[in-house]
């Protein structure tokens, strides 16, 4: 299915075209796979329930002043906690069928790869944020805001889980090529998605509190978004397969 | 020559160091606000600078690294990265004690208290992927060093919108020039030591590259019979 995929890919002809058109491809061939096996989906949905009902148990009886400070935390810490659970499986099916051999000597660009990737987990990202928000909104009375401004809170919602998505994918496939050793993936993006974390978790508590600087907070996040997906675009195919020739990659023998 | 340099370099922060204690508590006239405590001012600065200082140094090394796989360039990282985990973790002590001392609480979330514990983590994560990622990792590691470099402003900046609140502490701006004076010292010996210790570090990370290298030379070669 994937090798039909690819055959459809346009080679050399309609270069500006070529790069979304792939990444599309290769994105619907994953959503494709996904809606078959509804793995990703159904493992990261369900996770996004526990956690959310984990929260309601620990924090329902704070009182409305203190749910605005905590709301927000909550609902990033959980994007991060699932974007965490997805990141570490995204690339696991290439792994497993050895496929991501494959694609990257497939004629495709190395960007579309990343886009495709990136593109997946954001959507699924998306989907558990449409169970995360709603749950937020009924089981703490002061998140109600989010209600109230449907929006705004989507629009909140798809930037801060760009941001995470676009660190979190480029690693996740530096470490689907490095050869395993998931564990090291969330010590590397609890780190590093922090600035986006936090700049979300800004403008979430200007939303909730109609804070006037809500929309300067937005578009802030809206530049980190794309400082973050530009830098990681331009890492990916270095960190992928790495560029120049002064040893073969893996050919480092590690002692100790 | 490439191994006597550090031994001076470490040699010349030996001297200095101990000069500048002696200065720092001896020669300088005592803070009026803020008393003996603010003492640690000379040393916790210097070594705020230095560790910012190595983290670009390893983000541009990585960035160097990724783009032409030099062996030096991958060295130096990983040198850089390490004394970056030490003079954080001078910074983030001291800090604390100066802060415990003035604001009368050792952390506030100030934004460069935040910025700098993050940055630590950064490097950290960086130091744990060297240690314990697979064959192939460095790329992987290169990637998040420049991204660690790259998030400090951001950071910064976020951390100063999340909390408004942060204590003003513009005293480091108008010291006397006795007090300058005295930091001078203190800044060069800790930079001694530390270009010292980056210096012998690279030499050994080199010539473990350089020893797997020969390994997998060995193990490459043809067997003869």
């Amino acid at each position: 299915m994937r090798e039909a995929a690819l055959s459809t890919l346009p080679r050399a002809k309609n270069a500006p075209m070529r790069l979304p058109r792939q990444a599309w491809l290769l994105a619907r061939n994953d959503l494709r796979q996904e809606m078959r096996e509804w793995e990703l989906v159904a493992t990261a949905g369900f996770f996004t329930l526990v956690v959310l009902v984990m929260f309601a148990l620990a924090f329902a009886t704070l009182s409305r002043d203190a749910q605005v400070l905590a709301v927000p935390g909550m609902l990033w810490l959980t994007v991060a906690f699932v974007g965490a659970l997805t990141l570490t499986r995204i690339f696991d099916r290439e792994r497993e069928s050895d496929t991501l051999r494959a694609l990257l000597a497939a004629p495709v660009e190395r960007l579309a790869i990343y886009l495709g990737k990136a593109l997946v987990t954001l959507l699924v990202l998306l989907g558990c944020c449409a169970i995360l928000v709603p749950g937020v909104v009924l089981l703490f009375p002061a998140a109600a805001p989010l209600a109230e401004h449907p929006i705004q809170t989507v629009t909140l919602v798809v930037l801060g889980c760009l941001a995470y998505t676009s660190v979190g994918t480029l690693f996740a496939a530096g470490l689907a090529t490095s050869g395993g050793k998931n564990v090291l993936l969330s010590v590397i993006l609890y780190p590093l998605t922090t600035p986006a974390l936090i700049f979300a978790l800004v403008a979430t508590r200007a939303l909730i509190e109609n804070h006037p600087d809500f929309s300067k907070y937005l578009s802030q996040l809206a530049a980190l978004d794309i400082v973050l997906v530009g830098l990681s675009g331009w890492l990916f195919e270095s960190v992928l397969v790495g560029t120049g020739a002064r040893r073969a990659p893996t050919t480092r023998r590690r002692r100790g | 020559m490439g191994r006597l340099f550090p031994v001076i370099l470490l040699g010349v922060g030996a001297l200095t160091l101990p000069y500048s204690v002696q200065r720092v508590f001896l020669d300088t006239p005592i803070e009026r606000t803020m008393g003996t405590v603010q003492k640690i001012f000379y040393f916790h600065v210097p070594l705020a600078w230095i560790m910012m200082l190595l983290a670009v140094v390893c983000g541009v090394a990585a960035g160097i690294q990724i783009r032409t796989r030099s062996e030096r360039a991958e060295a130096t990282a990983i040198a850089a990265a390490e004394l970056v985990l030490v003079a954080g973790l001078g910074v983030l002590l001291t800090g604390p004690i100066w802060g415990h001392a003035t604001w009368g609480k050792a952390w506030t979330w100030d934004a460069r208290q935040v910025t700098t514990g993050l940055l630590w983590l950064v490097f950290a994560s960086y130091v744990l992927v060297r240690h314990f990622g697979a064959a192939g990792s460095e790329r992987l590691a290169a990637a998040l060093a420049i991204f660690g470099a790259v998030n400090v402003p951001i950071i910064y900046y976020a951390v100063k919108i999340w909390k408004t609140t942060h204590p003003d502490n513009n005293v480091v701006g108008s010291l006397p020039p006795q007090m300058w004076a005295s930091l001078w010292p203190a800044l060069g010996g800790l930079l001694a030591m530390t270009l010292g210790l980056l210096w012998a570090r690279i030499r050994l990370e080199r010539a473990e590259i350089a020893l797997d290298e020969a390994w997998v030379g060995v193990e490459d070669a043809p067997q003869e019979a």
